[in-house]
């Protein structure tokens, strides 16, 4: 049985696939990925009931599929504290190498360790219920983000404060306007206080006020010494925000190094 | 483990699961009570003439039968989506995937005692004399709740992948209704394939139920034995399954 969860030998630390030697003493680095690949299968004719298969196989047709291969061969390490950038063209692979740092994609091969709780922001208000109220919502998103009823009890008058929702706290979430639904997800992922921020081109949400609200909170962060892996296509700000950066091309690294090189190097091949 | 860090959302999830379930209908709790006393009268005016029972329990002989069966086939329909339904749950951030199952099954599990906690008034207004055997009640729910959990993690993981199971799993839970001594006594089995019969640890459960709760008499340490290896067996096959498909959940959903 393959079971990523068994072996806590350290508290906090995550390990993906195998363990990888040494890094979970050092503590130098917050994430390490080393030859991490992630193959597709596309299915020529997409089977997904009992029904598909039998009559398939009936008719003597055979399971047949593309292979695409999304990452290859990936390797690179982000140290604690660091804001580390992801760029490249559209699917070269940044959302496959989110999701598997999330834990959410397994990779085929290769070696991810993650060291601390991470904050996948990879979509807000994951998990939210539209028939619970506000309060309920902050307590189920705290405990998918593995906290005790006690944590999340000492956070959730922050929230609410954050997010200037104080006043609707009892109302159901079906109720809320889009722009209310989004401020609460944002508060609640952020003042979840993880180690790791994997931000996926998500902070542009809410009205003027609440986005350098966002800005000024993220910046706060970084400044505690957070590790963030921010994934975007804004080469602005990841050139102003990070301090090294990864240029992927076709599931490749293309580019890795200081994020002002790197960007430069992006708009030079993309030309 | 798993349950010990997740123990908050497992009990969040399912708590959240019970509310939705009895705040959306106009009844509520009211109705999943009278579900199985509605079930019971039709079943007890179709059936109370084909078999000829000597006392007059089979209203409660019945009942007993069909509240431990909609544990099974409550818990097992509903959780048979635990994963597919919660998307955002798997595809957008991480969570051990198993606390979606078990949070499904538990929040059945939770229903179920409600119904079996009705049922004891019932048991003593028709006159039964409830026994120190009652106490078995919990250690054979708990082997149970073993049985449902493994087969829900089978039936959720294989979900992903073949999305016409339910259709296909609702038509053996109706098979399985029939197959297990509900609606009529299991002595009725011919001699034959009795030994065969009593290999399904649902029908050694649902007996047991009986002795328990209707008859005052102990269940053997047989059976309780065999029901509690069933279970272990289906968790760990159930395990096994789950951790073999898990790895692909995300891109199959």
């Amino acid at each position: 049985m393959a079971s990523r969860l068994s072996l806590p030998a350290m508290p906090g630390v995550r390990q993906i696939g195998e363990i990888v030697n040494g890094t979970r003493g050092r503590g130098e680095e917050a994430v390490v990925v080393e030859n991490v690949s992630k193959r597709f299968r596309i299915p020529h004719e997409r089977k997904s009931t009992f029904y598909d298969h039998l009559f398939g196989l009936a008719r003597g047709g055979r399971y047949t599929y593309e292979v695409f291969s999304a990452l290859e061969e990936v390797s690179f390490s982000v140290r604690r504290g660091e804001t580390f950038g992801v760029i490249g063209p559209n699917g070269c692979g940044k959302s496959t190498l989110l999701k598997i740092l999330a834990g959410v994609l397994r990779p085929d091969g290769g070696r991810v360790a993650i060291a601390g709780k991470v904050a996948p922001f990879l979509e807000l208000g994951v998990g939210f219920h539209p028939e619970l109220t506000a309060i309920e919502n902050i307590r189920l998103y705290g405990a998918i983000m593995g906290l005790s009823r006690r944590e999340i009890e000492g956070k959730r008058e922050e929230i609410l404060e954050f997010a200037d929702l104080k006043r609707f706290e009892n109302m159901k979430l079906k109720n809320f306007s889009s722009g209310m639904y989004v401020k609460l997800a944002f508060a609640t992922a952020i003042e979840a206080n993880p180690d790791i921020l994997l931000v996926d081109e998500v902070l542009s949400v809410g009205d003027e006020a609440f986005q350098k609200k966002c800005a000024s909170k993220i910046e706060e962060i970084r400044r505690a010494g957070k590790t963030i892996v921010y994934v975007s296509h804004a080469l602005a700000s990841v050139r102003d925000l990070c301090d090294r950066c990864l240029f992927l091309e076709e599931g490749r690294i293309a580019a890795l190094g200081e994020a002002e090189e790197v960007v430069e190097e992006y708009l030079r091949r993309m030309g | 483990m798993w349950i010990v860090e997740y123990r908050e959302l497992i009990r969040i999830l399912t708590v959240s699961d019970l509310k939705v379930k009895y705040q959306s209908s106009v009844l509520g709790f009211l109705w999943s009570l009278l579900n199985p006393l509605l079930m019971m009268l039709v079943l007890y005016f179709v059936f109370s003439n084909v078999f000829k029972f000597e006392d007059d329990s089979f209203a409660l002989y019945l009942l007993i039968g069909i509240v431990a069966w909609r544990f099974l086939a409550n818990g097992t329909m509903t959780s048979i989506s635990a994963i597919v339904g919660r998307p955002s749950l798997v595809t957008k951030v991480y969570v051990p995937r198993q606390v979606l199952v078990l949070s499904t099954v538990l929040s059945s599990f939770v229903s179920s005692i409600l119904e079996f906690s009705v049922l004891i008034p019932l048991l003593i207004f028709f006159g039964v004399d409830l026994s120190i055997n009652v106490l078995f009640f919990p250690l054979i729910h708990l082997a149970f709740l073993g049985l449902v959990y493994g087969m829900s993690l089978v039936l959720s993981a294989l979900y992903v992948y073949y999305r016409d199971l339910n259709q296909i799993w609702d038509v053996l839970l109706q098979a399985g209704f029939f197959l297990s001594p509900i609606v009529y006594p299991a002595e009725i089995v011919p001699d034959k394939y009795q030994a065969a019969y009593m290999l399904n640890p649902v029908t050694v459960t649902i007996e047991m139920y009986r002795e328990a709760l209707l008859y005052a008499t102990t269940p053997s340490a047989a059976d309780l034995a065999f029901v509690a290896a069933a279970a272990g067996a289906a968790l760990l096959f159930g395990a096994a399954v789950f951790g073999r498909l898990e790895g692909r959940f995300a891109e199959e959903i």
